[in-house]
């Protein structure tokens, strides 16, 4: 069967994103756009996905826990969970090795944790967007380690990416990579290519959603999918 | 040196002004803008590559007053946005990071090697 899938996108925490960007909100609009599988990355924090997973659960959909970790080359990875409390765990062990800097919110933006109402529960003082002191492989391996599927995010990305920031993708053992452009103009070691929204505001959800052909929606399935490149497709 | 008299170098460009008044102590090169945040003198200019909105985040936060960006990259708009909301001057120049660095060290008088 052909799923819609969309594993890169923000929420209200980190402070790029609206603050009226919650996470059930996304899960909604998501449902209406008929995404099956969908995952939350904040960045560097898992503190929003308490109430990501209570809007998945009420929209149908299956969701994947996730932060999007800056690594000490400031390359972002997509890391993600099957298991909330997993992802919670990273989560508070990712915020702890981000460098002891407050967040100017006139800079960089609020950074809300809400619950599935949208109420603020707490907001975050410790700058999210700063680099954690991990390397790029041990995040990869770290996250591997927990049963995380791991992706390189939107490695064809000027900034921010393992392209950019390293000059070629190290030979690892990513679950897939995503791209923002396709075809890619690097050697992607046969890996499975996804494409993610990446979506900061209500509006972005599912610009880049993608499709993997799967025996059924879980877990397991996903993965094992993902280990074959052609089970991804990008139709409209 | 002042923040406009940056303009008036060789081969840059400049995309906005921020406060052309300001005073201009120091420089510092660098694309980890993590290590600008934690390692940038304020009252500096701050020569790079990475053109993108964050970079005038952090310049704000660490007190840098102009961008240099090398390399012929061009700035996206929600960049010139910001940086002309934070008053942040940005000049663009076809110039490598060493080359445009050499050019300002000249400028601030600083033709002798380190901080000599």
């Amino acid at each position: 069967m052909q799923v819609k899938l969309d594993l890169h996108n923000h929420s209200c925490l980190s402070p790029c994103a609206n603050d009226d960007f919650t996470p059930a909100l996304l899960a909604v609009e998501a449902m209406e756009q008929g995404i099956q599988i969908l995952a939350l990355t904040d960045h560097n924090s898992s503190r929003n996905l308490v109430a990501f997973d209570e809007a998945c659960r009420l929209c149908g959909i299956l969701p994947l826990f996730g932060l999007e970790v800056s690594t000490v080359e400031e390359v972002h990875v997509l890391t993600l969970f099957s298991h909330l409390k997993d992802a919670l765990e990273f989560g508070t062990f990712i915020e702890f090795l981000l460098p002891d800097t407050k967040n100017r919110t006139d800079l960089f933006g609020n950074q809300l944790v809400v619950d599935i109402e949208g109420e603020v529960i707490e907001t975050v003082d410790k700058l999210l967007v700063g680099s954690t002191s991990l390397a790029f492989s041990d995040v990869v391996e770290e996250a591997l380690s927990r049963d995380a599927l791991v992706i390189p995010a939107h490695i064809d990305r000027f900034a921010n990416s393992v392209l950019a920031n390293l000059g070629f993708l190290p030979d690892l053992p990513y679950s897939a990579l995503e791209a923002i452009h396709l075809p890619v103009q690097a050697d992607t070691h046969n890996l499975a290519i996804l494409t993610g929204s990446d979506a900061h505001s209500l509006e972005q959800v599912g610009r880049r959603s993608c499709y993997l052909d799967m025996e059924q929606i879980s877990y397991e399935a996903l993965k094992k999918s993902l280990a074959n490149p052609s089970a991804v497709s990008y139709r409209q | 040196m002042v923040v406009q008299d940056l303009a008036q170098l060789e081969g840059f460009t400049t995309q906005c002004m921020g406060n052309g008044s300001q005073q201009i102590q120091d420089a510092y090169t660098g694309d980890l803008l993590s290590d600008v945040m934690g390692n940038a003198p304020a009252e500096s200019v701050l020569i790079t590559i990475q053109a993108h909105k964050n970079t005038v985040a952090v310049a704000s936060l660490a007190g840098i007053r102009a961008l240099v960006i090398c390399n012929n990259r061009s700035i996206p708009s929600d960049m010139l946005q910001a940086a002309e909301d934070e008053e942040i001057a940005i000049f663009t120049t076809a110039e490598t990071q060493f080359e445009a660095s050499c050019r300002i060290a000249a400028a601030l008088g600083r033709i002798n090697a380190g901080k000599a």
